[in-house]
């Protein structure tokens, strides 16, 4: 383990090695794809380090299960977020922050070289002036330092907004941050400003919350800056049965689908080769660079907009019925004493229109694109469906295959041959 | 400016924390980085705080026995980023914001971050399956129920609350409000409580926010250490929920993402290649998780307790009798 560090500086590797502990906590060493053991060792250790409260390990005949378990709905913190504060960073990086914000402290605007005399003299340190000015650079890019110009010459002075006074000054905002901290895209930058205050979410606990998101987000904010400046990306993404498999495509990025039910999040975009709309998987993309601008993005939005009414989840898919313009009409039984049934109906319905057809019968019609995507959520309300009317025979017959398999699993032609 | 940054990271955080010290002594530079550090970070960064011969980052010097002092003339500045602040923006234009900012607040912040631009817009994301009738944040009674709820849940208060239950009852009680949860799938907030029965508290509970017609701050503050674990104990279920996964249609990865916000054990199912999954959920949550299960269909089996099999066996039979005579099967 000689040079092992618990920073790193690619995010990449270590985001799939934390998904599938979390995810698939079962898996033992030899089922990661990785190029060698060595590899594994060392990430597997830097997440012990990292989490450590939150891993498990078990063995069986196939070896030791390394896992990451965390009730997601009983946490006041996703712990998962520690991987975003091991960024590795240099001897320079670090006493360059100290230094430079200690010598700006309270001296209001300052010149370069002043700053660079000031870190000599007060830490006896001797900085190349371009190595101080890359930093002071940088730190205006984060907002940390102002720059300003008297005639020729740059100043440099400390951003007034300490994380602290700005909080208090605004009655209600540390528990408004407190609660986006573990809730919505990039609560891990609500997570950051309570670090920096020193508070901790003591509020609010999440329900249905896929802590998992987190690791994603890194990629969100390239996708966000893409979607803004109407730019296409090159995607690479990997396959899900083999991740060391990877894809390039070229995409005008649209918009983040986001299943708050079944935890999966898509980019959908427009396929710049192909020439259609389509959607990737957030956690099999690895990576994403922003291209040039493209001058057709809002004629291409506007269409996407009008297409994507017709998703039921994420695909762009058009069914048979779909071009044929017939609707798929589910029928369901609900009795007077299952009113808590239609208000489901009525709550999870999405692009579907609810209508009463008959003494306790009701019916959902979609025009979706893709009627095999609603399967799941149909399966959801066994013990009511009637019938399906508008799909393909393939989609009835697998639903109705389920429908005997299951009656098959949970003993249905034992009883039937009891009785 | 990205998140994934080390100005955001733990190392600089536990830096900070021990320049804010003018005098520190070496326990107490030991304690801070066992305290906020990674398992391993002790092993790192004690030796580049601590002034060695060479290689350490010369923010402190020694006066001492074991005694330091910081070469820093001030305490460390805390600066809210422009990534800190464009995500603040972005949060201005969340209908919940409302629920912990007033009017005049909020004006105030959006003036403030007039120059910032939010890191996203609303827009940017479509929740595809979020359920449609979620907790109306823009009305006024439900807004003052929430923030007399969530002053309780911050100062440990009893309070009356009147709310309707799920089966239509009017219900009117004192309770002591714990936490507040939220549902971004059934865009509804919950509050966990305990009920008080002559005084004493009696059962733990879940109310929906959106179900309370009054909120009652009593001033009464409960000064005993609350237990959250003791609570969420009393309310899970007797046993765990225990479902064969098999690896048909990609049920694995499906089914453990979908299911990966429940506490549970998995297991490799050697016999279906598949995995053995045990989940525990809290007991009012019964039928949601009966319901998501069957969605999977064939994909999975739940084995067992007994009596749920039973619940989902009962479900399949009658929809099995209600489609037979259509299907063919």
């Amino acid at each position: 383990m000689a040079g092992f560090s618990e920073l790193i500086k690619n995010y990449e590797k270590t985001r799939d090695y934390i998904r599938d502990f979390f995810i698939f906590g079962f898996k033992v060493r030899n089922e990661y794809d990785t190029k060698s053991s060595r590899t594994y060792d060392d990430e597997k250790r830097r997440i012990e380090s990292w989490l450590g409260e939150y891993m498990t390990f078990e063995r069986s005949a196939k070896g030791q299960h390394t896992a990451i378990t965390a009730d997601s709905g009983h946490i006041a913190e996703n712990p998962l977020y520690q991987a975003f504060r091991s960024r590795s960073f240099t001897d320079n990086d670090i006493k360059l922050n100290f230094m430079i914000t200690d010598i700006l402290f309270g001296a209001g605007e300052l010149t370069l070289r002043q700053i660079v005399d000031g870190i000599n003299e007060r830490f006896n340190e001797t900085f190349e002036e371009q190595t101080v000015r890359n930093k002071l650079k940088e730190y205006v890019g984060e907002g940390i330092i102002i720059a300003g110009k008297s005639g020729k010459t740059a100043y440099f002075r400390l951003s007034p907004d300490n994380v602290g006074d700005f909080l208090s000054e605004y009655k209600g905002l540390s528990d408004t941050v407190k609660f986006f901290s573990e809730n919505d895209e990039f609560s891990v930058i609500g997570n950051s400003i309570l670090k920096s205050a020193d508070m901790k979410n003591d509020i609010f606990l999440m329900k249905h919350y896929f802590i998992v998101h987190t690791l994603e987000d890194i990629l969100l904010y390239d996708i966000i800056r893409a979607i803004k400046e109407k730019r296409y990306i090159t995607l690479v993404s990997f396959s899900r049965k083999n991740k060391n498999k990877f894809f390039e495509n070229k995409l005008i990025p649209m918009q983040i689908f986001v299943s708050v039910r079944t935890g999966r999040r898509y980019l959908a975009g427009f396929h710049t080769e192909h020439k259609f709309f389509t959607s990737y998987r957030l956690d099999l993309i690895k990576n994403i660079s922003l291209c040039s601008v493209c001058n057709e993005y809002d004629s291409i939005k506007q269409t996407f907009d009008r297409k994507k009414k017709f998703c039921y989840g994420v695909s762009f898919a058009h069914s048979k019925e779909f071009r044929e313009n017939i609707p798929m009409k589910i029928v369901f039984r609900i009795e007077e004493n299952e009113k808590y049934v239609l208000d489901r109906l009525n709550r999870e319905k999405r692009c579907g229109t609810v209508e009463k057809c008959g003494n306790n019968l009701y019916s959902v019609t979609f025009r979706i694109f893709d009627p095999n995507e609603a399967m799941h959520w149909l399966k959801s309300f066994f013990g009511h469906i009637v019938s399906i009317e508008g799909t393909s025979d393939e989609v009835k017959n697998r639903f109705y295959r389920d429908i005997q398999d299951m009656y098959a699993l949970y003993g249905g032609y034992d009883d039937d041959g009891i009785q | 400016m990205t998140v994934f940054s080390e100005i955001y990271g733990t190392y600089f955080r536990i830096t900070a924390k021990i320049l804010e010290k003018n005098i520190i002594n070496e326990k107490e530079i030991r304690d801070i980085i066992l305290e906020n550090g990674f398992r391993d970070t002790i092993l790192f960064l004690e030796k580049k705080l601590i002034p060695q011969k060479n290689g350490d980052w010369g923010f402190l010097k020694k006066i001492g026995n074991e005694k330091f002092q910081r070469k820093t003339k001030n305490p460390p500045v805390k600066i809210l980023t422009k990534l800190q602040k464009s995500w603040l923006k972005a949060k201005l234009s969340d209908p919940k914001i409302r629920l912990f900012l007033d009017d005049e607040t909020i004006f105030r912040l959006n003036d403030r971050l007039a120059d910032v631009s939010p890191l996203y817009s609303r827009e940017n994301f479509l929740f595809t399956d979020m359920y449609n009738d979620g907790d109306n944040f823009g009305d006024e009674k439900y807004r003052e129920n929430f923030r007399k709820i969530l002053s309780a849940v911050k100062n440990h208060e009893f309070t009356d609350i009147c709310f309707v239950s799920g089966k239509g009852t009017k219900i009117k009680n004192r309770f002591l409000p714990l936490k507040l949860e939220y549902s971004r799938k059934n865009n509804k907030f919950r509050v966990y409580c305990y009920a008080l029965k002559n005084g004493e508290i009696s059962d733990s509970g879940i109310i929906g926010m959106g179900k309370i017609q009054t909120v009652s701050n009593t001033g009464i503050i409960y000064d005993k250490r609350i237990d959250m674990k003791e609570y969420f104990l009393s309310r899970r279920c007797r046993e765990p929920v225990t479902v064969c996964v098999t690896p048909q249609r990609n049920g694995v990865e499906r089914f453990l993402t979908e299911f990966s916000s429940y506490e549970k054990n998995t297991a490799p199912d050697p016999e279906t290649g598949g995995c053995i999954v045990k989940i525990y959920y809290d007991r009012q949550d019964e039928n949601e998780l009966l319901v998501q299960l069957l969605g999977f269909g064939p994909v999975i089996e739940i084995v067992s307790p007994p009596y749920f099999r039973q619940l989902a066996a009962d479900k399949v039979k009658k929809q099995y009798n209600m489609i037979k005579d259509i299907s063919g099967v």
